[in-house]
Formats: C-alpha cells, sequence, structure tokens
C-alpha cells in the first residue's frame, strides 16, 4: 500500500520556501477574484464622484465614471482568471494532442504534427492573434459572443500551445522506449490506452508546468490585446481595466490608484505561478534541486574545516 | 565567441553613448531652444492629430488622407466662413460674390495680382477651372466661366443659396497650369504642392513636416515656420505640450488644469457638434426595434440624465445641447420657440413612464416597460476607444434602466460602426453631428433631418448623413422651402416648422455640445483667438481657419 | 547536410503556409476594401455627393476582383508577391504598403535588434553566473526573474515614460529621433546617431527588462544541469582552473539549448515590441502593425504580418545554421 503512495509523493513538489510563496500569492489572488466580488461594490455603478483617490470607502478610489477601483479589480481579476484558465487549458489541450500523439506514435504523424507544431512555433505569437482577433472579431453573425472574453481566450488557446507541444514530445518520445511502456504493448493494449493510463500521468508535473505558462500567457496576452483595443470589450478583466485607465488618461490624471493596482496584480499573479513553476522544474528535473543543494552542503563542510575539495588541503 | 565579445563590446560602447546623452547637457526641449536659436523662435511647433508614420499627400482631392495644413496654409477657397460667427464671410483669393434673384447664378470677383507659390499668376481662369475639375463638378452645375481676369460666373440648375459655405468656402482652388496636367487626381500625391495660401512645405520626413512662408504671398507671413509633428496618442500629446515641446493643439484633455497651470499654455473650448443617439427611426424604411416606436424615443429623452453624462463621460466640459439643432448663442434668431432652447439637463423617471404608459406599455416583474408582454430592449453601440461615447453609453444604459427601458451598452470596431450606422442595420448608435459652419442651421436640417435623400436600410442615404431614416413630409417640405429663399422672415417660417417636427419625433436624441479643446503657447507666440476676439476657431485639425490664426499670431522676441 | 536539407524543406513549407493563410484570412470577411474607403471618403467629404468618377477610380484601385476564381486569385496574389506588390495601404492612401514598411522596418531592426542583443547576452552571462555560483545567496534572484517576466510590456513601459519622460525629463517621450532638430529626417550625421540612441534607450530598455528574465533562468538552470553532468566533474578532477571550467566546458555546452529556444524566446520580443512601439510611438513595424488593425487595413496588416513572419523566420533559419555548426550532434540526429 505504502508503495502506491510513493509514486504519488515523488510526483508531489517538495516543499520549498519557493512553492510555499508561489502558492500562498496564487491561492491569495485566487481566493480574491472569486469571494472580493461578492462583498465590493457593483463594479458598474457609476452614482459615485468620478476620479476619487482612495479613501476609506473607496479603498481603491475611483474610476472616471465614478465605479470603484476595488470592486472593478475584484471582478477584474476574475475574470482575467476566467481568460487565464480557459486560454492555458485548451493550450495545454492541444499541446497535448499534438505533443504526445507525436512523441508516442512517431514516423510519419509524428512528422506531420511536428511539422505544424513547428510552423506554429516560428511565426510570431502576438502578431498572429491581432491578425485573428481583428478578422474574427469583425465576421458578422457572431453578437455578443465576437467581443467576448469567452473567444479572446479560446484565440489566445489556439495560437499558444506549441512551445508546451514540443517539451511534450520530447518527454513523451522518450518514455515511450521504457519497459513498462514496451510490456504495456506486448501486452496487446491499444495506443490511445497506453497513453492515457501509461503516459500522461508520468507527465503530470510536465503538464502542470505547461499549464501554469499558459495560464501566465493568456493572462498576459489578454492584457496586450486588451491595451491594442482589440480584448473583450463586454466584460470586466484586469486587461480591460488596463486599457480604460489608459483610454481615461489615468496617467495624464495622475490618478495612480486607476492605473497601478491592474497591472500590479497581473505581475503578482504572474511571479505566484512562475514560483510554483519553478517548483514543479525542480522535479522534472531533480538536478536543479540537488546541485544547488551539495554545493551548499559542501560549501558548509569546507567552512566547518572537513572539506573535500578544499584547493587540495588534505594534499 | 569572438562574436560575442563584439558584440558586448558594442553594447558597452553604444550604453556609455547613451548614458553620457543623458546626463550631460539635459535634452533641451521647449523654451531653451526658443532662447537659444532666435532664429528658430519663428518655429511654431503643431499637433494637429497626424500619426507617425507621416505620408507625404497634399493632394486637396484626398478629403480623407491629405496631411493638415493641406487645407488654408498650403491651398485656400474663395472666402474664409468663421463658424464662431455670425460675421460675412472673409475674402480670402475671393473679393466679393452675389447671387441672381432665383439663386442659380453666382458671380464671384477675385482679388486682382494674386501669384501662385510658384510665381505664376493666379487669375479667374484657375477659379473656374478648379469648379468644374474632378468631384467638384456635380450634376446640378451648368457652366463655371470666367469673363475676365478677376471674375468668374458660376450657373446652376437649382438654387445654390445653401451651398455658398461649400462652394465659396470650402472648395480649395488649384491651379491650372498644374492640375490640368495630372491624369488621375485620386491617385496623386502632389508632394510639392504649388498653392496660393501663406505657406509652401520646406521638409517632410516620417516623423513630422515643414512649411515655410511663401514669399508670393499677397501678405506678410509672420511665423515663417510652421511644423506639423507625427505622434501617435494622447497621452503623449498631452506630455509634449506640458513639457513644452508642441505650441498648438487641439485634443481632449480631461483635466486641463494640468497643463495650463505653469501659465504658458493657454486654452480655449468651444462647444458646438451636437453628440447625439442617432435612432434607426423609420419602420416604413425597414429600421427594426422598440426605437421607431416614437414614445420610446421621447421617455428616452427626459429619461437620461444629462447633467451626470456631461460630468462622468465629458468632465463638464461639454456644453447643453438643444432638440432645435440650433447653435447658440450663434443662431439665436433661428430659435423659433424658446422652449427648445437646451434639451432636459436631469433625469425624469416619472415622466418617461408616463409617456410610455401613455403609449400603452407596462411595467412587468423586473421593472421594464414591456407591450403586448415583449419588454423594450435596445441595443446601444459606439466605436471602441472613442472613450466619451463608450463612457456616455455606459451611463445611459444605465440611467434608461433606472427608467424602466432596457438598454445594453456595447461597443465594436470601427468598420463595425459605419457600415451599420451607414446602411441602417441599428437602432441606437452614440453619434456626432457636423454643425453648420455659418451661423444658419441650414446644412444641419439639410443633412440629418431632409427625408428625400436619405435610403432604405441597406442603402447609405445617396446624399447627406440622415442615418436615423427620418422621413417626415412637413420637414421635407420646409427644407426645400428654405433652400430657394434668401428672405430671412420666410426662412426662419419654415425653420418654425422644422424644429416643430423635431423636436417631437427626436429622430436624433441629442445629448450635449461635444467640447473642443485648443491648447496654444502664450508664452512664445501672441494673437491667439480669445473669448473677446473670436476671429477664427484655435482648432489647427480644420480646415481652413487654421491659415486665418497663423496669419495674425506674432512670435514673442 | 540531410540536416539542412530538412531544415530548408521546412522553412519553404512555413512560408508557404505563412502565406497562404494570409490570403485565405480577408477573404473570409465581410465587405470590400473599396467599400471602406469609400464610406470614409464620404464621411470626411460632409457627406458631400461623391462624384460617379471618384467611385469608379476607387474600384479600380482597390476593388476586389470578384469575377476570378479563388485559385487564379491565390495564384495572381503569389504573383504580386514575388513582385514586392503588397498593395495600396487604405489608410495610408495611396502609398504602397511596401513603401510603408520599408520605412519602418530599419527602426525596429535597429532598436528591438539591439534590445534583443543585449538581453540575450546579459542573460547568458548573467546566468552562467548565477549558475556557476550555484547554492549562494545568488539563487535567491532566481524568483526575481518571475517577477520580471510576469510584468506587462506596455504597462512597464508607461509607467518608465511617466518617471522618466514627464517626471524627471531625462528623456525623450515619443518617436525616434528629435524631429525638431531634425525636420527634415534622418541623416548621417554623428548629431543623429546620438539622438537616435536617446530615443530608442527607454524602449530597448523596457524590451531588455521584461525579457531578460527568461534568458538569464533558462541559462542558469542548464548550468547547474551541466555542472553535474560527468565531463565537468572529469575536468574539475584533473585539476583545471575554475574558470576554465566554467567558460570553456559547463557554460559552452550549457548555452547550446539557449540558442536552440531562440525561436521561442524572439517570438515574446517580437510580441512585447509591438506593444513597447505603441508606447513610445516608435515609428517601427509594430506600431505599423498596430494601426493598421485599428483602421482595419487589411492590405498593410496582410503586409505587416508577412514582413513579421519571414523575418522571423530569416532569424530561425539563421540561429539554425549556426546551431548546426556549433553542435555537430544535430547534424546527423536531426
Amino acid at each position: 500500500m505504502a508503495d502506491r503512495f510513493a509514486g504519488i509523493r515523488y510526483l508531489m513538489p517538495r516543499w520549498s520556501a519557493k512553492l510555499g510563496a508561489g502558492l500562498v500569492i496564487v491561492g491569495l489572488i485566487t481566493l480574491f477574484g472569486i469571494v472580493a466580488p461578492f462583498f465590493t461594490a457593483d463594479p458598474r455603478d457609476s452614482s459615485n464622484k468620478g476620479l476619487l483617490p482612495p479613501s476609506p470607502e473607496h479603498l481603491l478610489g475611483t474610476t472616471k465614471l465614478g465605479y470603484d477601483v476595488l470592486a472593478q479589480l475584484a471582478t477584474g481579476t476574475r475574470g482575467s482568471l476566467y481568460v487565464g484558465l480557459l486560454g492555458g487549458l485548451s493550450a495545454m489541450l492541444l499541446a497535448i494532442v499534438f505533443g504526445i500523439l507525436a512523441g508516442y506514435f512517431g514516423g510519419w504523424l509524428d512528422e506531420v504534427l511536428m511539422l505544424a507544431t513547428n510552423i506554429m512555433l516560428v511565426i510570431p505569437g502576438l502578431p498572429l492573434v491581432m491578425v485573428i482577433a481583428a478578422y474574427v472579431q469583425n465576421t458578422e453573425g457572431l453578437g455578443d459572443f465576437a467581443r467576448s472574453s469567452t473567444l479572446v481566450a479560446l484565440i489566445l488557446g489556439v495560437t499558444g500551445w506549441a512551445g508546451s507541444a514540443v517539451v511534450l514530445r520530447a518527454q513523451a518520445r522518450s518514455l515511450r522506449t521504457r519497459e513498462y511502456v514496451a510490456a504495456a504493448r506486448v501486452a496487446g493494449e491499444r495506443g490511445l490506452r497506453i497513453i492515457f493510463v501509461e503516459i500522461i500521468p508520468n507527465l503530470v508535473p510536465l503538464i502542470a508546468a505547461q499549464l501554469i505558462f499558459g495560464v501566465m500567457a493568456a493572462v498576459l496576452g489578454e492584457a496586450g490585446l486588451s491595451y491594442l483595443g482589440l480584448g473583450p470589450t463586454n466584460s470586466i478583466t484586469l486587461g480591460t481595466m488596463l486599457n480604460d485607465a489608459q483610454t481615461g488618461q489615468a496617467v495624464g490624471s495622475h490618478a495612480w490608484w486607476w492605473f497601478i493596482p491592474p497591472g500590479a496584480m497581473i505581475a503578482l499573479l504572474g511571479t505566484g505561478l512562475a514560483l510554483v513553476n519553478f517548483a514543479i522544474d525542480e522535479i522534472v528535473n531533480p538536478k536543479l534541486r540537488l546541485a544547488p543543494q551539495a554545493a551548499r552542503q559542501q560549501r558548509r563542510a569546507t567552512k566547518a574545516g572537513k572539506g573535500v575539495a578544499g584547493g587540495g588541503a588534505y594534499a | 565567441m569572438k562574436k560575442i565579445s563584439l558584440a558586448l563590446a558594442a553594447t558597452a560602447v553604444a550604453l556609455s553613448l547613451t548614458l553620457a546623452a543623458c546626463t550631460s547637457p539635459a535634452p533641451a526641449p521647449s523654451g531653451s531652444a526658443a532662447s537659444s536659436a532666435p532664429a528658430m523662435a519663428a518655429t511654431l511647433r503643431v499637433w494637429a492629430g497626424s500619426t507617425t508614420p507621416i505620408t507625404v499627400d497634399f493632394n486637396p482631392f484626398h478629403v480623407d488622407t491629405a496631411l493638415y495644413g493641406t487645407y488654408g496654409p498650403i491651398y485656400e477657397p474663395l472666402f474664409f466662413f468663421n463658424q464662431l460667427s455670425s460675421d460675412a464671410p472673409v475674402p480670402m483669393i475671393g473679393q466679393s460674390y452675389n447671387y441672381s434673384a432665383d439663386g442659380k447664378t453666382i458671380t464671384i470677383t477675385i482679388k486682382p495680382g494674386l501669384k501662385w507659390s510658384d510665381g505664376q499668376a493666379l487669375t479667374a481662369d484657375d477659379v473656374a477651372f478648379t469648379m468644374g475639375y474632378g468631384p467638384n463638378k456635380t450634376d446640378k452645375m451648368i457652366s463655371a466661366t470666367a469673363t475676365d481676369d478677376t471674375t468668374i460666373v458660376l450657373k446652376y440648375s437649382s438654387p445654390q443659396f445653401t451651398a455658398a459655405s461649400q462652394l465659396l468656402g470650402s472648395t480649395m482652388i488649384v491651379p491650372r497650369h498644374v492640375w490640368s496636367k495630372i491624369d488621375n487626381y485620386m491617385k496623386e500625391t502632389n508632394d510639392n504642392p504649388v498653392g496660393s495660401g501663406a505657406y509652401v512645405v520646406k521638409t517632410t520626413s516620417d516623423a513630422s513636416y515643414t512649411f515655410t512662408a511663401n514669399p508670393n504671398y499677397r501678405d506678410p507671413v509672420p511665423i515663417t515656420n510652421v511644423q506639423f509633428l507625427g505622434i501617435d496618442s494622447n497621452q503623449s500629446g498631452q506630455d509634449l505640450l506640458s513639457t513644452g515641446q508642441i505650441d498648438w493643439t487641439g485634443m481632449f484633455i480631461a483635466n486641463p488644469d494640468s497643463v495650463t497651470g505653469t501659465g504658458a499654455i493657454g486654452t480655449m473650448n468651444q462647444q458646438q457638434d451636437p453628440t447625439v443617439m442617432v435612432t434607426c427611426a423609420d419602420a416604413s424604411k425597414g429600421c427594426k426595434g422598440d426605437q421607431t416606436d416614437v414614445a420610446v424615443r421621447q421617455a428616452l429623452n427626459v429619461a437620461i440624465d444629462r447633467s451626470q453624462l456631461a460630468e462622468k463621460a465629458w468632465v463638464n466640459l461639454v456644453g447643453k445641447a438643444n432638440p432645435a439643432f440650433v447653435l447658440l448663442p450663434r443662431d439665436q434668431k433661428w430659435l423659433t420657440d424658446s422652449s427648445l432652447a437646451e434639451s432636459p439637463q436631469t433625469a425624469n423617471a416619472a415622466q418617461a413612464g408616463q409617456i410610455l404608459e401613455a403609449a400603452g406599455y407596462t411595467k412587468d416583474d423586473k421593472g421594464f416597460y414591456a407591450k403586448n408582454g415583449k419588454e423594450i430592449s435596445l441595443d446601444l453601440f459606439s466605436p471602441d476607444g472613442w472613450t466619451d461615447y463608450n463612457d456616455a453609453a455606459k451611463l445611459i444604459a444605465e440611467q434608461a434602466g433606472k427608467a424602466g427601458i432596457k438598454i445594453t451598452a456595447r461597443t465594436v470596431s470601427e468598420a463595425e460602426y459605419w457600415t451599420p450606422v451607414t446602411d441602417g442595420d441599428f437602432q441606437l448608435a452614440m453619434y456626432g453631428l457636423t454643425q453648420s459652419v455659418v451661423a444658419d442651421p441650414f446644412s444641419n436640417y439639410d443633412q440629418y433631418f431632409f427625408g428625400k435623400s436619405t435610403a432604405k436600410v441597406g442603402d447609405a442615404p445617396v446624399r447627406g448623413q440622415n442615418y436615423s431614416r427620418y422621413s417626415n413630409a412637413v420637414v421635407n417640405a420646409a427644407v426645400e422651402a428654405a433652400a430657394a429663399t434668401d428672405d430671412e422672415a420666410t426662412k426662419k417660417a419654415e425653420y418654425a416648422k422644422i424644429q416643430a417636427q423635431i423636436a417631437i419625433d427626436l429622430p436624433y436624441i441629442p445629448v450635449v455640445l461635444n467640447a473642443s479643446q485648443a491648447f496654444f503657447n502664450t508664452k512664445n507666440f501672441t494673437g491667439w483667438p480669445t473669448d473677446a476676439n473670436l476671429y477664427a476657431d484655435p482648432l489647427p485639425y480644420l480646415s481652413v481657419a487654421p491659415a486665418i490664426v497663423l496669419l495674425n499670431l506674432k512670435p514673442v522676441q | 547536410m540531410k540536416f539542412y536539407l530538412r531544415r530548408i524543406a521546412f522553412y519553404v513549407i512555413t512560408v508557404w503556409a505563412a502565406v497562404s493563410l494570409n490570403f485565405l484570412l480577408p477573404r473570409m470577411m465581410p465587405g470590400d476594401p473599396a467599400a471602406i474607403m469609400i464610406g470614409k471618403l464620404r464621411r470626411a467629404s460632409g457627406g458631400r455627393e461623391l462624384s460617379p468618377q471618384v467611385i469608379e477610380d476607387i474600384y479600380a484601385l482597390l476593388g476586389a476582383d470578384k469575377n476570378t476564381s479563388p485559385w487564379d486569385q491565390y495564384l495572381a496574389y503569389w504573383g504580386r508577391l514575388l513582385h514586392g506588390d503588397l498593395g495600396l495601404s487604405s489608410t495610408r492612401y495611396p502609398y504602397p504598403v511596401v513603401e510603408l514598411i520599408g520605412n519602418a522596418l530599419p527602426w525596429t531592426l535597429f532598436m528591438v535588434g539591439t534590445a534583443t542583443v543585449i538581453s540575450f547576452i546579459l542573460g547568458i552571462v548573467g546566468g552562467a553566473w548565477v549558475g556557476w555560483r550555484r547554492g549562494t545567496w545568488l539563487d535567491h534572484l532566481v524568483p526575481a526573474t518571475a517577477l520580471l517576466q510576469s510584468i506587462p510590456y506596455f504597462w512597464l513601459a508607461l509607467v518608465l515614460v511617466a518617471v522618466f519622460s514627464v517626471q524627471l525629463g531625462w528623456l525623450p517621450i515619443v518617436g525616434a529621433y528629435d524631429p525638431f532638430e531634425f525636420p527634415s529626417g534622418p541623416e548621417w550625421s554623428w548629431d543623429f546617431f546620438v539622438s537616435a540612441l536617446q530615443h530608442a534607450f527607454l524602449p530597448a530598455l523596457t524590451i531588455v527588462i521584461s525579457s531578460i528574465g527568461g534568458w538569464l533562468l533558462g541559462m542558469r538552470n542548464m548550468m547547474v544541469s551541466t555542472m553535474s553532468e560527468d565531463f565537468v566533474v572529469t575536468a574539475e578532477a584533473k585539476g583545471l582552473r575554475p574558470s576554465r571550467i566554467r567558460d570553456r566546458y559547463a557554460a559552452r555546452n550549457a548555452a547550446i539549448p539557449s540558442l536552440a529556444g531562440f525561436s521561442i524566446a524572439l517570438a515574446f520580443v517580437v510580441a512585447g515590441s509591438i506593444v513597447t512601439e505603441q508606447v513610445f510611438s516608435y515609428p517601427g513595424i509594430g506600431k505599423l502593425m498596430i494601426q493598421s488593425v485599428q483602421g482595419l487595413d487589411y492590405t498593410l496588416m496582410q503586409g505587416v504580418f508577412l514582413v513579421i513572419t519571414l523575418t522571423v523566420l530569416a532569424a530561425n533559419f539563421l540561429m539554425d545554421l549556426l546551431y548546426g555548426v556549433i553542435d555537430p550532434r544535430v547534424r546527423s540526429h536531426g
């Protein structure tokens, strides 16, 4: 029984300051995005005066239209998390399809899938997203969907999977040659079943890392698109907040309370996610954890006078 | 490895250079340049709204892409019509004009001895050529003839009383000896324009273009050089203005005090162009939606809180709109009913409710008015990034909701905005009307309310911009009658009919009179228009007016 | 040789895909450029009736070739491309797209190119150093790179402008050079070069700050991994000087994946530079792209997209060649 959990424990990230800090940041922001909108004012209530600096009634002041910045920030965080998750998940799914199928099956399927992946990889992302967004959003008959955050997230997902696919393919390729996979194949298991039962569970840390990257990329991508006027227009996200602040001349009006919080929130969320990713990196590549540890121990030992590599002290 | 170290060295050099350049003599913008180099003092720097890269185009027929300054400083019309006053037009190339009694013949006399910037004589022949050239020739024109060196006779098949500002005030006169040789004026970018205005082109680049005084100009030119810059955002424009790097601009600044606080920059805010909610009003022309019911439009008109809109969306920089669509106080004499001098400034949800109930609507359990079980539901859109419109639309939706009228505000890309508005495929849209440039509201009525030039939904109006598809027999007859007369009393009687109708029908629901802020450097240049002396509108992006302003300025020594 | 042939085949296919995508997208759009242009003209002339000749002229210049089959249009599109004809811009009518791009490209290559090289070098050198000194306090710098990577480019740029250009007045606010001193545009002089450097400083700094984290982290991680490889341990055992081990053994091998990851990083830089150019009104290709998107100038949008794609492909191709030279293994394994 204990053996069964040993594997899982191996896959779980080791506790470290980085992981702790990352999880706390991401957790707090997620909680803020989920819970805070229920407690803050209506983010679209314009009855307040415009451009009020922070005060006890409006902890982060108000926007030009009199919207409460804190309420906007809470709803915007929720909106951005939605875009991030949806964008990240769709990118991850595509990366799994392209990367793992290519890596596992090899041969001509690998060639074709990798060609598609490499094309996606070298065609620059943001210009492609801009071009697609400009076209898609101007297509008739989409109605409200045309400028929704769901569509923006999907566009970001569809254009942002290639890097992850390359990483997953490399790993899937090496797993393919492992004995237990070969054994499953000899036992007559079907390819897809092997992928789902043998390969994917072993790629969980890697997939998680790619998902986190995807979420980060989608949140940042949405902010960039919004800044360029191609973001969602009918929901509040951190990107649309920044866009409102930018078009509402927040910088020129010195309304830092309107302009700084959404940007800082994005930076903070990204930092938290990246910290979690560092911890995952250290599982995927144990050397990243062990080597600095070893070096540290060695140095401590040297200091204590028991050095083995102390420049030939024993010679 | 060698490559990398080379690159490193280059980087280090570049970095140290940049740093040196930053720290040593602080990059001297603004005032210091003017004081240290007196020869440069006469260069006035303008941002009229050009964006980079500047693509050289001084073709006056490219109404959409010609660079600022083409109209006025380079090419001139016959007369300058000051849209801020009711004074007579100011002569430019022209000296006088008169209409025949039937309004179908115009005789124009131009100033004698004029020259083009290339030194050739500017005669009546050039004017006649221009009037019959390219897009200037309309199907109503019969002939344009120069009867001697300074006299031109224009003949039309219909009265042209109301076309004076267009024919005489916005048709740029071009030299025959240049344009008769151009085979396709649409393709021409006219990089070295030969004009009659106070300026000629000195230099052009992708970031700016500079005009210099035209030595052949008929009067002295006080500002020797005028540089027009390309800047890509209002924020950058504001930054350059407040650091003293540009002298003249016209743009929306939410808190003008931050710019004018130092005392070097003056400002003027003229409110002229009505901002409205345009409605697709006429169901018989194919308009769809609840706004085709006049009661809904009337209810909306009283449900919106214009003072809140002015405060939140326009920082109180706008003026008050009126349902008669006259510009007050300029057009005071044309306002026929003093109750139409101002649209209601505060919301009156009760009155909106009464109007709707009288028309058979009842409030449903969600608090929205409905008729036959169907809630009123309206779609209001505005173009992305037109912040004031976007903000106003959001607020209007909120205000209308309080009065029981459901409006969804959304923004669309510019292309998605213009096509439905032009084709009538919309319910409500935020829209800006262009105010009549002369002290007579005729063009407002003719452009926006004349039913005979509009079209069915699906087509663009043949002429004018009656996008609401409004068609009212009384208004149509009155517009036609006003066009055919030069008699003030007759005109006023016709306007009375129009104003009474459109204030009830409300195909365009007035919101505010839009702000147009001009900012100018009063420290380095004097002679700018003031509230007491509005000789021209000081907005650099207008046509013709900037030329008048430039000729009135004086550099401070 | 097989390696190079495969790579060349790959690039040929990619170029084909990019061009075809470019061909397809605008054809899925409603409306045609001529109608958009006519609508614009009508509004700009204040509702004045457009003469039939104007309308005819515009259709002749911008009208879609509606009577030919899509396949013929596709072939004609390739034909025009190969002649360097990308069509006429509608927002900058009647300027050819090629000319607009030709004027913008040098600025982007100058500013973004320099920033990328600086960021790459600083990142690799810094990463090697932090990796070499693994297990010391320097490890704490690693999480800081996460913050750098997570700041939205344009937000950082706006803050930098507000502080350094407007508040402190140290650096120029917009543009690629001082238009007041050089009203007739770029010239070959020392003063102009200095002016261009001053103007490029802040946008380049934005790109360096935002992109250096990725290089640094990647290099540091590879360095740490490489340091525990057998050949490095062997070198240590042989008693080679530490600096020699660091530079010739560890760093050199650790840098290889960074070169391979160049394409991904380059895409990141291109994306960031588009937004950065917008904030600084920098007259490069990215700003042109944004203008085309905002003005729905499809010909310009297509042209810019194509040029960006081809430039990135060319950079990747060069990197591939270089990679093949540095690491002989890829030539045999592919």
